[in-house]
């Protein structure tokens, strides 16, 4: 790891609020050059009111405030498409894909060479080397994908925009578990071969085997935060998603 | 009567009222918006065809393009207004605004051009055509040779291109659409201004068929409801359908039942479309 590295994204007194409620506050969260960061908390923790607040994205209404800052600019004051446009891509839970296009469509929106400013556009070829299957389906449309599909269909379109951060939402949810290993090795894969990622899992057990770092979150806060190897062993991380030992 | 006659009625009528329509299909399409000021728009683009040319002296091939950039303006105008409501999708504070600015639109326009019948002649309507007993006028050619332009035109570009992607995108999935970077106001402003540049072409190219009067715009409305509801929310090949089909169907109607009659049946064929169709207004574009 390159602790010592400014990280590459990092957040500061990022707070959401629902009609008047608080449902995120966090002081200070960063992501440093190639990590995997993992997310965890269980339902309604504030995982992706979290993502979202970075994107300054909801499919609700939250009200946001606080600062984003990637590789030391400020973006707290852009509209979605300009981060995106930045680097920061989320893939969100459940409509991730458009699913009245075939998925060559879904993938032949990609970011120019301007916008990409350097970062690596990955090509059709890229992408249906590192997902074989989108290729025997490009002509099937999007809504005809299965669940996996649809989440490989759903990082490969982040790919096309030139990620520089890449947020995932729960991207195992309601897959077998063949698939979920599946899934997450391919998002290990990415962080290895130079992307910085934050991955929302409910799938504690799993998520630990591939992440660098995790992120416990409890109403809207983080809980506690370490490298994988230590929030395992972390009393309220083993008690309440690893059927643990601690008393 | 004389059946062939009719049957050439039906089909200038037919693409007249599709190529009305087409700025709604898209609308209604992608932005999921209607446009109350639609048939205010038409008149407008009518007047400054006929302005144009009988006041400034310019030929009918500048005219329209004045006539489409005036509409671009307004269309742009009208959205950039309401933005915020459209991207909250507050479909009934829409309507209202753009019927507001219908009325705006008209009484500017009786004020600029006064509340006279006027016609619009242009070197194409005064060049008949007779076939035996049938007749018509190279206008008539005209629109129905432009509307399958645009037609051709509108269906290749939605469909092939990153332009068309990106409306078909927006279309579907707006917030989606936001994370792949897209910048949704912009691509409503433009859907707007399209709107307004093809109900201007409409104007000037339909509108020589019958006097023009700043009061006019209603039936274009209830022409481009019908059409855009009978031809499937959204669908380009749909709504060709179904302005030939109405053009059809009022030609008949006059003929053989009653002109003055054709609104109210228009109506009757909405009404039951409306209720009758499956899936009602809620299909987007793209979505078939
Ligand atoms: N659109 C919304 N309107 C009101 N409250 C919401 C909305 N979305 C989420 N919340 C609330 O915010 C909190 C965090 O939700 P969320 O970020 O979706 O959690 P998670 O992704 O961890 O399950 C929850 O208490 C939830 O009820
Ligand atoms: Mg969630």
């Amino acid at each position: 790891m390159t602790g010592a590295q400014s990280p590459v994204l990092e957040v500061r007194n990022l707070t959401a609020d629902y009609n008047g409620n608080r449902a995120l506050t966090i002081d200070h969260l960063a992501l440093h050059e190639q990590e995997l960061l993992g997310v965890v908390g269980a339902n309604g923790a504030g995982k992706s009111t979290l993502v979202g607040a970075i994107l300054n994205w909801s499919r609700g209404a939250p009200r946001v405030s606080g600062e984003v800052i990637l590789d030391g600019e400020d973006l707290s004051r852009m509209d979605t498409p300009s981060r995106v446009k930045k680097g920061l891509l989320l893939i969100p839970e459940s409509q991730l894909i458009f699913h009245s296009m075939s998925v060559a469509e879904n993938l032949a929106h990609h970011a120019s060479a301007a916008d990409a400013a350097g970062r690596h556009v990955y090509s059709l070829d890229d992408i249906y080397d590192l997902f074989p299957n989108l290729a025997n389906r490009r002509g099937h449309l999007g809504g005809q994908l299965s669940g996996g599909e649809r989440q490989m269909l759903g990082i490969a379109r982040a790919l096309r925009l030139a990620p520089r951060v890449l947020l995932l939402d729960e991207p195992s949810i309601g897959l077998a578990p063949k698939l979920v290993l599946t899934v997450l090795r391919t998002i290990r894969q990415l962080a290895d071969n130079g992307l910085t990622v934050l991955l929302i899992e409910q799938n504690v057990k799993a998520a630990v085997e591939v992440v660098d770092r995790m992120a416990l979150l409890e109403r809207g806060r983080v809980l506690a935060e370490g490298a994988a190897a230590e929030m395992r062993d972390d009393p309220r991380i083993a008690e309440a998603y690893l059927g643990g030992h601690a008393t | 009567m004389n059946l062939a006659q009719q049957i050439i009625n039906g089909i200038v009528l037919g693409h007249a009222f599709a190529l009305i329509a087409i700025g709604w299909t898209v609308l209604l399409g992608v932005a999921r918006l209607v446009n109350f000021g639609h048939g205010q728009m038409y008149m407008l683009g009518a007047f400054i065809t006929w302005f144009a040319m009988s006041a400034w002296g310019l030929p009918y091939l500048v005219a329209i393009p004045l006539a489409m950039s005036v509409g671009v303006g307004v269309g742009y105008l009208m959205q950039r207004t309401m933005l915020n409501l459209t991207i909250r999708q507050d479909l009934v504070s829409v309507m209202i605004v753009t019927l507001g600015f219908g009325y705006v639109i008209e009484g500017a326009a009786a004020l600029t051009f006064g509340s006279t019948g006027q016609i619009l002649d242009t070197p194409l309507s005064l060049m008949d055509i007779y076939i035996g007993d049938i007749w018509f006028t190279w206008q008539d050619i005209a629109i129905v040779v432009v509307t399958i332009l645009v037609f051709i035109a509108l269906k290749y570009v939605i469909e092939n291109s990153p332009v068309g992607r990106r409306v078909r995108m927006v279309a579907e999935d707006p917030k989606l659409a936001q994370l792949a970077g897209i910048n949704i106001k912009r691509v409503y402003l433009g859907v707007f201004a399209f709107e307004g540049a093809t109900v201007a072409l409409a104007a000037a190219m339909v509108a020589p068929r019958t006097p023009i009067l700043t009061s006019m715009g209603f039936e274009e409305v209830i022409i481009t409801f019908v059409v855009v509801v009978l031809g499937g929310i959204g669908s380009v090949t749909g709504s060709y359908l179904a302005g030939l089909g109405l053009g059809l169907f009022t030609a008949f109607f006059g003929a053989y039942v009653s002109s003055a009659y054709a609104t109210a049946a228009m109506f009757v064929v909405l009404i039951a479309v409306l209720v009758l169709r499956p899936g009602g207004m809620t299909q987007k574009m793209g979505g078939h």
